[in-house]
């Protein structure tokens, strides 16, 4: 459990969502500005993949069975892992051993690094295979989403690296760690993310 | 050997659920009852990790309100699309 004061409020916000009524906000208050804008940018593109599904069913019901599921399945193992590790990094970070939680990073990184090789391998299987963004209505709206998935995991993985360089110049504490809880909840959220994409791209037919 | 903790047996649960997700997928044709059976265990996923990683179980209520609001509207959708 995390023992960290309150932040204090933006003043922006009713009363009633401030830390001492509702709960404390793990990381800070722009990183969850950030996230929320995430999830809208991507909700917008699971709206625009139902209603592409809703009009072209071939295409997605064909689409799936197409892609590389082995790709797919690998990235999500590769990503519930990171999450993992992220979440040991947290741990331990709590319990001030910042060495194991540097470790921890380094091997989300290396999750996130992973994530971004099979993928770059996914998306040159498919050159090979002649799947293009315009191959049909399904592979629009995989490219769309899997690009920008990947854009965003390319971006965390770097301010990963930003994280564990600030935890090696003692940035942070058992007492004051909110930039790592910050970029784990980042972290947490493009998993989720592509939690959500996994099946609609790969399972579902 | 040294015992699991809960957040190892979160990710094997987590992991366990994607591979069956992938055989349901790989396994049988589509039908209603995949889809369901998918939005379902995509929701757990999603609840799990809100939960148990991003630990927001026991912070800001209006937080935890929205992402699970998130992660049960969007795997909704799949059953949505399953039956028209």
């Amino acid at each position: 459990m995390n023992h960290q004061p309150p932040k204090a409020p933006l003043g922006i916000f009713p009363r009633s969502w401030s830390e001492l009524r509702a709960g404390r906000i793990p990381g800070n208050i722009p990183i969850w500005v950030g996230i929320l804008s995430e999830l809208t940018e991507f909700g917008i593109f699971f709206v625009a993949y139902f209603i592409a599904k809703f009009n072209y069913p071939e295409a997605f019901s064909l689409g799936p069975q197409t892609v590389s599921t082995a790709s797919g399945v690998t990235n999500t193992l590769i990503l519930l892992s990171s999450s993992y590790f992220m979440a040991k990094a947290m741990i331990n970070i709590r319990l001030d051993k910042r060495q194991k939680s540097a470790r921890f990073l380094w091997l989300t990184f290396s999750c996130g690094c992973l994530y971004l090789l099979v993928k770059m391998a996914e998306f040159y299987w498919n050159h090979l295979h002649g799947f293009s963004t315009t191959s049909s209505q399904f592979f629009t709206i995989y490219y769309y989403m899997t690009f920008n998935h990947f854009l965003h995991v390319g971006l965390a993985a770097c301010a990963i690296l930003w994280v564990i360089f600030r935890l090696r110049k003692g940035a942070y504490s058992a007492k004051q760690h909110a930039g790592l809880e910050a970029l784990a909840m980042y972290w947490h959220m493009i998993d989720l993310m592509w939690i959500l994409i996994f099946p609609l791209l790969y399972v579902l037919r | 050997m040294k015992p699991l903790s809960k957040i190892e047996y979160y990710w094997w649960t987590l992991i366990a659920i994607t591979l069956f997700n992938t055989f349901l997928g790989e396994e049988f044709e589509s039908s209603a009852l995949v889809s369901i059976l998918v939005a379902i265990t995509v929701m757990f996923k999603g609840l799990m990790i809100i939960d148990h990683f991003m630990e927001l179980r026991h912070a800001h209520k209006y937080l935890r309100l929205m992402m699970r609001i998130y992660l049960i509207f969007f795997p909704s959708l799949i059953i949505l699309t399953a039956f028209i």
